[in-house]
């Protein structure tokens, strides 16, 4: 199901806008808007190494090019949220909202987030649950055995 | 398959476009949350809204993404049209220049959604009427000559109650469900911006990974 954590970049976008950043960075002339579009793209790959790519231009644009400092910091959140890392990503969320406290948008990527980790915490615990199952029958089976071999 | 609450039998995918400011979000935020934003800073790329509603007994999960409308962020908002089944083209009637860009918006999104998808205008902040600067005459003319549903609306209005604002959302989902009736409208076409999910089992030769994907959706 889409939503802004889930929705992947068609590949020809990425392609689309990788080309015109490597045009640009092939004459070392790189604008804040090809290296933003680039990394905005990059950040809804399916691919974490692409999410990482995206981060990093995200992380270079928001020290160098102080104008769109709020749209970095929303997509970083975006890209390291998708990257699982979700530590990190709210704390650039709570970054935001120090600036722009009321921002729904951004609270509203701050709820996904922690919905998410929520969900994932849960499927964690099932999965522990199923290794306790699975130790409990090995046991089971190797009490069998050494029953067996006993008589 | 139980007929619980979160069940619908379609998903619809919106894309909400226009010029900065006219109100694109708090439209969105009035429909899915039943509530005025009054204060509403710009959107950063794009936001995401859903909200099931319901046409002719048939509950239709709207998805609905709500588009940037400064400048920078046009090139990479243009991927979203792409599998719309509905757009709705917003304007201020307070700000001539944002319904003289509409010409602009509406190519875009001929040439990037497909033939059946349904375009609602909405002129926005209708509660303004003194400082209206786009009548409503002349409005009604431009989307008729071009085919689009119309309507003036105001996401900001007494007890906070959106007016015509529900009304643009359902209208538009309308339209949809009638031209899937007809025909006009292939579900299978993957650009269609519409998925069917039948609740009745067997009705449909839907598969079972497909029925799984429905039952693991929180949402």
């Amino acid at each position: 199901m889409a939503d802004v954590l889930t929705e992947i970049v068609q590949p020809d976008d990425l392609k689309k806008f990788e080309k015109i950043y490597h045009e640009q960075l092939y004459k070392n002339d790189v604008t804040p808007k090809a290296q933003f579009e680039y990394a905005w793209c990059l950040v809804r790959s399916k691919y974490p190494t692409d999410i990482q790519k995206g981060i990093i231009l995200l992380e270079e644009l928001y020290k160098t090019h102080e104008e769109g400092q709020r749209d970095y910091l929303y997509f970083l959140a975006i890209g390291n949220a998708r990257l699982k890392q979700y530590t990190k990503a709210l704390n650039y969320v709570r970054s935001f909202l120090v600036i722009e406290p009321g921002n729904q948008q951004v609270i509203t990527l701050q709820q996904t987030i922690k919905k998410r980790m929520e969900k994932e915490g849960l499927v964690g615990m099932a999965m522990a649950g199923g290794v306790v199952l699975a130790v409990g029958a090995i046991v089971g089976v190797g009490m069998a055995i050494a029953s067996k071999v006993k008589s | 398959m139980s007929a619980g609450p979160y069940n619908y039998s379609y998903i619809f995918k919106y894309i909400i476009i226009g010029d900065m400011g006219v109100g694109k979000s708090c439209l969105l935020h009035q429909f899915t949350e039943k509530k005025f934003m009054a204060d509403c800073p710009h959107t950063i790329g794009v936001e995401f809204g859903t909200r099931i509603i319901e046409v002719s007994g048939q509950k239709i999960k709207l998805q609905i993404w709500d588009t940037a409308g400064q400048e920078r962020f046009r090139a990479v908002t243009r991927s979203y049209y792409r599998g719309a089944a509905g757009a709705l083209m917003v304007y201020d009637i307070t700000r001539r220049s944002t319904y003289n860009h509409l010409s602009s918006w509406l190519t875009d999104t001929r040439n990037l959604t497909n033939p059946s998808t349904v375009i609602f205008l909405i002129g926005n902040k209708c509660d303004l009427e003194g400082q209206r600067d786009v009548t409503y005459e002349e409005a009604s003319k431009f989307a008729e000559e071009n085919g689009l549903m119309f309507v003036e609306a105001s996401a900001r209005q007494m007890g906070n109650r959106g007016d015509n604002v529900e009304e643009a959302f359902l209208e538009t989902a309308k339209k949809i469900y009638q031209s899937i009736q007809d025909g006009r409208l292939d579900l299978n076409a993957a650009e269609s911006g519409v998925q069917h999910k039948p609740s009745q089992p067997g009705r449909n030769n839907l598969s079972a990974d497909q029925q799984a994907s429905k039952d693991n959706c929180a949402c």
